[in-house]
């Protein structure tokens, strides 16, 4: 369904922006450990991640299934639970009242920045509601506790929020069977945003959703976005919605982050050999070549391959990449990749795909 | 669809329904005229003994001189109140244990289902003698109703239980966790009302367990004789060797009550059942599930 690039917005041309980035990754290691009888096991799903998102602005983030996205983001929104462990690392929040390290604060204070600061649209949301309740006391039971309203004011302010997102504030009366899968949707975009948040974690929101549904919610997101001026790190293994949402693209691999730039730039350009992979297999208007697959499947997480973890599958591969993990490195202005032949020779990828 | 409609509908659609909500208002209705009752229930010889059926005293008289339908609006009363006060406390227990059990996992549910578990396998009609004799003459109703109601939510909490897991699975209970509810509003707002159904079904199934309890202790004497339930009145009539002696009204009208009450709380827990199980409705239609 790809067709255009979105055009960048020009506050994004080519600049470093001002204030601090509101999100900040530093070295992040999350591991699942487990201990099951005497045995020790330990995937490295986040391994070593840094990343900034920066404020109003929507940063994506790609991959494909078991590449570590969703334990990323279940990590950086402080929702993990054993065996996930933060083994290594910090994300911290600059919120306009604070900045705030998620690993250092009380299970209070979490609560507290929830849902007002730091929003989480759940994968397969479309099971986010309780099927035998209505509506209303989602938004009772998750958005209340973190507003400054009660009764009759929250009620009003939940209907304005309703409309902004073009739903009927009559859907508050319904149970979720009632509504079709885009409106079960724009609901629960309504509810995490419903507190006016800073930043918004996206994780496959449109997955389950046909590609009109999904254009008219995507186009949503980036309405409530634009008007609450937040941040929405999303997530999809989806390169088209990519191209036309994000304005930043993180690619993960095996755990990794391997490359990072505007999302144009990436699609224009792209320097790791594993993004180039992506892309030239997205079907292209007036294109009839036949699309070649990449061999083989993503390393297991829990026994990685040494050096760089692309290398069994990369055609440039060399001696190098076999022995040494590459290190993430501003390539071109403002993106970056983990590729030693890149990194020596950034027209070496294009030859890729 | 109002609760109202519902019930009409089940009641028009539903032979088992209807026949069971007739039976069971007819149990209610002799119960309710106790309150009406121109002899006080544990007085005797206030009527002439052994009369049989009549006009004057429809289900006849008993051996100690106590009017057959009187005697048994109070004893319906105090059966039927003692397996909703059983059916009330077990449920209370079990969906505690259950749903706390289901959501928590880990060392609490070993726990709780251990001691589950215990109580599933301990064998109930001995310790309820044990504990008479141990009692004997402190033995009373509300006493009973507790040791029954401990002695009775294990099969639930572990029905309960198999639910709460697979909804601490589901997205909004993390969605829940997220935004910060307590497990206590959890457990209640966003789980309790997935397992009342099912709770509602099996509580009549519960009372009607209770009663068959309270009745086998009481023929055998084992419970407080003097308070006025069915159990007591066949004791009495044992002990007057009523059959013996012809004098049947007194075992059987009590008899046939309790029937109808269990016929009836049972069609309505199938029914019950069927209304919210929809596979269940499905393959009377000769569907498969």
């Amino acid at each position: 369904m790809i067709t255009q690039l979105r055009p960048m917005p020009p506050s994004l041309e080519m600049r470093a922006p001002q204030t601090a980035p509101l999100l900040e990754v530093d070295r992040l290691k999350a591991y699942y450990k487990t201990q099951l009888f005497g045995v020790d096991r330990e995937v490295r799903a986040v391994d070593d991640i840094n990343l900034k998102v920066n404020r109003n602005e929507i940063y994506g983030l790609a991959g494909e299934s078991s590449s570590g996205k969703s334990s990323l983001i279940k990590t950086v929104a402080g929702a993990i639970r054993p065996p996930l462990r933060v083994v290594e690392g910090s994300v911290r929040f600059n919120f306009k009242d604070g900045e705030r390290d998620i690993y250092k604060l009380s299970p209070q204070e979490l609560s507290a920045i929830r849902w007002s600061h730091l929003s989480y649209i759940m994968q397969g949301s479309m099971s986010v509601l309780n099927p035998v309740r209505r509506i209303k006391h989602a938004f009772v039971d998750f958005a209340l506790p973190h507003v400054n309203a009660k009764g009759a004011d929250f009620t009003n302010l939940v209907e304005r929020h309703l409309k902004r997102v073009h739903l009927d504030p009559a859907v508050l009366q319904a149970y979720p069977h009632e509504l079709s899968g885009g409106m079960r949707q724009r609901v629960t975009i309504a509810l995490a945003t419903v507190c006016g948040p800073e930043f918004i974690i996206a994780d496959e929101p449109t997955t389950a959703l046909d590609v009109i549904v999904q254009k008219g919610v995507l186009l949503m997101l980036r309405e409530i976005q634009q008007e609450l001026k937040s941040s929405v790190l999303f997530v999809t293994h989806d390169m088209a919605v990519h191209a036309n949402l994000t304005d930043r693209l993180g690619i993960m691999y095996a755990g990794r982050l391997v490359e990072e730039g505007r999302t144009r730039d990436l699609f224009k350009r792209p320097l790791h050999p594993y993004t180039a992979h992506l892309i030239s297999s997205l079907p292209r208007i007036g294109d009839e070549a036949p699309k070649k697959g990449l061999e083989g499947s993503p390393p297991s997480l829990a026994n990685p391959p040494p050096g760089c973890r692309f290398h069994p599958r990369c055609p440039l591969a060399v001696d190098i990449c076999r022995r040494e993990a590459p290190p993430m490195m501003e390539i071109l202005p403002g993106h970056r990749a983990a590729c030693h032949v890149a990194q020596a020779d950034p027209t070496r990828v294009e030859t890729v795909g | 669809m109002s609760a109202l409609k519902i019930f009409r509908d089940l009641f028009s659609h539903n032979g088992e329904f209807a026949i069971g909500l007739v039976l069971l208002l007819v149990v209610l209705a002799v119960a309710a005229c106790s309150f009406f009752s121109p002899y006080p229930p544990m007085d005797v010889y206030v009527v002439p003994p052994d009369v049989p059926p009549s006009w004057e005293h429809p289900l006849g008289t008993t051996s100690r001189g106590q009017d057959v339908f009187w005697q048994l609006t109070f004893a319906i009363r105090n059966t039927l109140l003692f397996g909703i006060v059983v059916a009330i406390l077990s449920r209370i227990i079990s969906l505690f244990i259950g749903l706390i059990s289901g959501y928590k996992g880990g060392w609490i549910d070993r726990v709780l289902m251990s001691i589950n578990d215990t109580f599933v396998v301990i064998p109930l009609f001995p310790i309820l003698v044990l504990f008479y004799f141990i009692m004997r003459d402190q033995m009373s109703w509300a006493l009973l109703a507790v040791i029954t109601a401990l002695l009775g939510w294990a099969y639930d909490a572990r029905l309960i239980r198999s639910i709460a897991m697979s909804l601490r699975t589901r997205e909004f209970t993390r969605q829940a966790v997220f935004s910060g509810m307590s497990t206590g509003k959890i457990v209640l707002q966003e789980h309790l009302p997935f397992v009342l159904p099912i709770v509602f079904s099996t509580t009549m199934n519960n009372i009607n367990w209770s009663i068959g309890i309270e009745v086998t202790l009481s023929v055998l004497g084992f419970t407080d004789i003097n308070t006025p339930t069915i159990g007591g009145m066949i004791y009495w009539a044992n002990q007057h060797a009523a059959l013996v002696s012809g004098i049947w009204w007194w075992v059987t009208f009590p008899v046939v009550l309790v029937i109808m009450l269990f016929i009836g709380l049972f069609l309505l827990a199938i029914s019950m059942n069927e209304y919210i199980d929809p596979r269940s409705r499905l393959s009377r239609l000769g569907g498969q599930a």
